[in-house]
């Protein structure tokens, strides 16, 4: 059933210019944010000497996996972007109406779009892997190793986290325009402000508290941000990885079952 | 004959709206079934609900005496409502798409497009077809794999009149062919001239359902003209077991209970009372005649 499902929606993309072009993009986009950072950082100059001895070096294994997939996590709107369209795509040309009335049980349809997501996830895993490879490589005193690849690990999860949650707002929105603004808004503020709201309201501390479990905040958290957490001279706010992956796994888990089910339950 | 499709009680509302209201009826296997009604009379809510796009609030239907799965749209081809398609895929690959969920009907593709007179375009992408060639592409969507059972939702919709004349033809080849085929329509022409059996809807409720001859010949009429037409009245006024008389355009139509009238008879009388006949047809009364006076 897997590989049915996956050619059914590889017929529906393999033809779809605006898919390549945003895929092209998250390349892009990827390696030349790394790049950019990779310049700063290698430079013989004053302004890298003060940045090398805030972040030590990131480009250098082990290091490289943690700082790639952090710097890449902030590229996650463009494949949820992708999601976003191809469900949208399908209520825009009530193809979800037709591939049900073709045969397509309500479950499968569901199944092959989480099957997109799996399978962008990989992608997305694989050109994170490929980038780190090389600036690792690119690096002086930098030796190959695979300590720290958990990141990559968390990298994957986020965005199938994030994904998730783009084909359940896709699904219950269903309008293409609405869905990309309110992701957006969404991922970029309010979510930063309800973080801080939850954290304040329990610990009075806006950097300290329960907000960081708040829905894609916890997986955002498994891959913190190095320099911030060095800035607070050791001190972790951060709740236990493991804590914040078994949530990742609630939410996860939760966007999908949402998803089944609103797609089963409602009129098409 | 055996039933292709039974519906019993189905009830759907959309808010406090009563789209369909407790309709039941059962489609002979072979029969072309009309399903006719007014705009927003419940025929697509009742076919989505048949394909499992639309869920009823209360209901059951069966194909071939099964719960109708997933499995079993594969073997039915469905037109409902509007073409539904990729935009930025040709015709061609959209077909591949349609072939891919059925799991069947990949050798077909071509076959089908000549069908639909769409073999030419078949590369061009969907968006820069016109309504008439999108709803041809939707029934060769429809007939793919070569089903055995078709459910056709208007689908002369948007086509010019030649257009029309050659799905007609097809639906009747098609039917000739032994297929069962379902078909919704607020054209009464067009379920006249295909139609073997027809439902007839109005705001959600099952008004009459069975053979095409059952459900409009409940009186036989007959229609007589003479050169003078008043002398005509008083005859056939004396004719025994006779209704009504009603003039109309010139003639007279004399109205008899279903499957009593009798043409030498009438003849005859108006014959023998010196009178004699410029016209004696035996009619049906039309679709059209019924439609209203059912709907109204």
């Amino acid at each position: 059933m897997i590989i049915r499902l996956l050619k059914i929606e590889w017929l529906k993309l393999k033809n779809y210019k605006t898919f390549w072009i945003i895929l092209a993009l998250l390349v892009a986009c990827v390696v030349g944010i790394n790049y950019v950072y990779f310049e700063l950082v290698s430079s013989k100059n004053q302004a890298s000497g003060v940045v090398n001895m805030v972040l030590g070096t990131p480009f250098q294994f082990p290091d490289v996996w943690h700082t790639v997939t952090q710097v890449a996590s902030y590229m996650l709107f463009i494949p949820s972007l992708i999601v976003v369209i191809l469900t949208t795509n399908e209520y825009n040309f009530k193809t979800h109406r037709q591939n049900v009335i073709d045969g397509l049980s309500r479950t499968e349809f569901i199944i092959s779009k989480v099957l997109v997501i799996a399978a962008l996830s990989i992608v997305s895993l694989l050109i994170v892997f490929l980038t780190a490879l090389v600036f690792g490589l690119s690096s002086e005193f930098s030796y190959f190793s695979l300590a720290n690849a958990e990141y990559l690990f968390y990298f994957f999860l986020q965005c199938f986290t994030y994904m998730s949650f783009a084909l359940l707002l896709s699904l219950l929105l269903k309008r293409s325009g609405l869905a990309i603004a309110l992701f957006f808004v969404y991922i970029c503020i309010v979510e930063n402000i309800l973080v801080a709201l939850i954290n304040r309201a329990v610990s009075g501390n806006v950097l300290e508290g329960p907000g960081y479990y708040f829905l894609l905040d916890a997986s955002d958290k498994l891959i913190p941000v190095k320099s911030l957490q060095k800035m607070m001279q050791g001190k972790n706010f951060l709740p236990p990885t493991i804590n914040l992956l078994v949530a990742t796994f609630v939410y996860l888990g939760l966007f999908l079952f949402l998803s089944k089910r609103k797609f089963e339950t409602a009129d098409l | 004959m055996p039933s292709i499709v039974t519906i019993s009680g189905l009830t759907k509302f959309y808010g406090t709206i009563h789209a369909l209201d407790n309709v039941s009826f059962e489609v002979p296997q072979g029969s072309v079934f009309g399903i006719l009604g007014p705009n927003g009379s419940g025929k697509t809510t009742l076919l989505g609900i048949i394909t499992d796009v639309v869920k009823a609030n209360a209901g059951s239907f069966t194909f071939l005496d099964l719960p109708f799965s997933a499995d079993m749209r594969k073997q039915v081809g469905v037109l409902l409502e509007t073409p539904n398609f990729y935009h930025y895929l040709s015709a061609e690959r959209n077909l591949q798409i349609t072939a891919a969920i059925k799991g069947r009907g990949e050798n077909d593709i071509d076959t089908v497009l000549k069908k639909v007179n769409l073999y030419e375009r078949k590369s061009s992408k969907f968006s820069t077809f016109s309504l008439g060639m999108k709803q041809r592409l939707a029934i060769a969507a429809a007939l793919l794999g070569n089903p055995n059972v078709l459910i056709l939702d208007e689908p002369t919709n948007g086509l010019d009149p030649v257009g029309i004349a050659e799905i007609r033809n097809l639906i009747t080849l098609l039917a000739s062919e032994g297929k069962t085929i379902i078909m919704a329509s607020h054209l009464l022409d067009e379920v006249e001239k295909v139609c073997t059996h027809v439902a007839i809807m109005k705001k959600g409720k099952l008004l009459t359902a069975g053979h095409v001859d059952e459900v409009l010949a409940n009186e036989d009429i007959v229609e007589v003209s003479a050169a003078d037409l008043a002398q005509l009245e008083t005859i056939v006024n004396t004719l025994p077991e006779l209704k009504q008389v009603k003039r109309q355009n010139g003639n007279l139509q004399l109205f008899y209970p279903i499957g009593t009238a009798n043409m030498e008879n009438i003849n005859r009388h108006c014959f023998n009372n010196g009178i004699t006949l410029s016209q004696l047809q035996l009619k049906k009364k039309s679709l059209e005649t019924k439609f209203i006076e059912l709907t109204n």
